[in-house]
């Protein structure tokens, strides 16, 4: 190989490298911020969950509490939904799963960000963990960004904007679950 | 009228369903602020998150209980000092109870985390090492 080639094929390296750690650092938001702006001016337009947020006050569209949570449930693949209080991604109940489970194929990170909602039907704050699917590429359905109680990265546990697939088997991120892990009791 | 907190606990019980227990104190804040990643077993994730298993042992080395009110997550948790004095006790005694019952152990107090904390760690990854290697030595 020519001193040319040998140093264009490291620069070529260096090059690889700078983008892979940059993508591997970004921010989950950063991303889904340019494709929300794409989708909303594009064909994808009905996927948003605008029209779903009207259906979830209409009666008889509720689904039954997955977790003995007393009174109306909601719907789940509604950005209104009063668990996605924090939330900040694509809905896995609107990409094959629910706001429990993952969607097939897809492998839930055991790492995640918690936080809490209050259910307006009790009005208990429930502690929430919004775990995310990982292994498949982005859903890009029911994207919603509602950020209550999120803080910047420079509280890494109470920030929505980190990859949290970070510690999954894959760290391409799909959508988020909201599971309620129990209720929030103040002393 | 604002129902006792044992009423709410009662309440919460009665509702029923794995998913709605209360969950209160220095648990509550283990849960809010340190177990999405140190998880519910504290078993963490291997390689990039500590586990919190035998978490105590820092305790037997010069520095290392310092290390643990200095280590960024808990120095910086949202929390103020006697509550995060509280969740300290409260995470040796579910991660490492020998170390939290055996006869020379101090319970962390609100005035010693407001000292502590105010001493910012420069090299936390630094520091951990130099703990470990020292409870190697110590062995």
């Amino acid at each position: 190989m020519s001193r040319s080639h040998e140093l264009s094929g490291r620069i070529d390296r260096v090059a690889e490298d700078a983008v892979r750690r940059l993508a591997r650092s970004l921010s989950r938001r950063s991303f889904l911020g340019r494709l929300g702006a794409a989708l909303a001016g594009g064909a994808a337009l009905p996927l948003l969950p605008v029209s779903r947020v009207s259906a979830a006050e209409e009666p008889g569209v509720a689904p039954a509490a997955p977790e003995g949570i007393a009174g109306p449930e909601g719907d789940p693949a509604s950005c209104q939904y009063w668990r996605h209080c924090a939330i900040d991604g694509f809905l896995c109940s609107c990409c094959g799963g629910s706001h429990t489970a993952c969607p097939p194929g897809t492998t839930m990170s055991p790492v995640t960000w918690i936080g809490t909602c209050r259910n307006p039907a009790d009005g208990k704050h429930y502690v929430i963990s919004y775990n995310d699917c990982c292994g498949k590429d982005l859903c890009a359905r029911c994207f919603c960004n509602r950020n209550e109680g999120d803080r910047p990265a420079y509280f890494p546990q109470k920030s929505n904007d980190i990859n949290w697939c970070v510690a999954a088997p894959s760290t391409v991120y799909n959508c988020s679950t909201a599971i309620v892990l129990g209720v929030a009791v103040e002393s | 009228m604002r129902a006792p907190a044992a009423v709410l606990v009662l309440a919460a019980l009665a509702a029923g369903g794995a998913g709605a227990q209360p969950i209160s104190g220095p648990r509550l804040d283990y849960v809010l602020q340190c177990m999405g990643c140190h998880l519910e077993d504290g078993s963490g994730a291997p390689g990039r998150v500590p586990t919190l298993a035998g978490v105590g042992r820092f305790l037997r080395v010069p520095g290392g209980r310092d290390y643990l009110v200095r280590v960024p997550g808990v120095a910086h948790a949202p929390l103020d000092d006697a509550a995060l004095a509280a969740l300290l006790n409260w995470m040796l005694a579910r991660f490492d109870p020998a170390a939290a019952s055996a006869p020379g152990f101090v319970a962390f107090g609100a005035a010693e985390v407001a000292r502590l904390r105010a001493v910012p760690l420069a090299d936390a990854t630094a520091q951990r090492r130099a703990l470990l290697a020292a409870l190697e030595t110590a062995r």
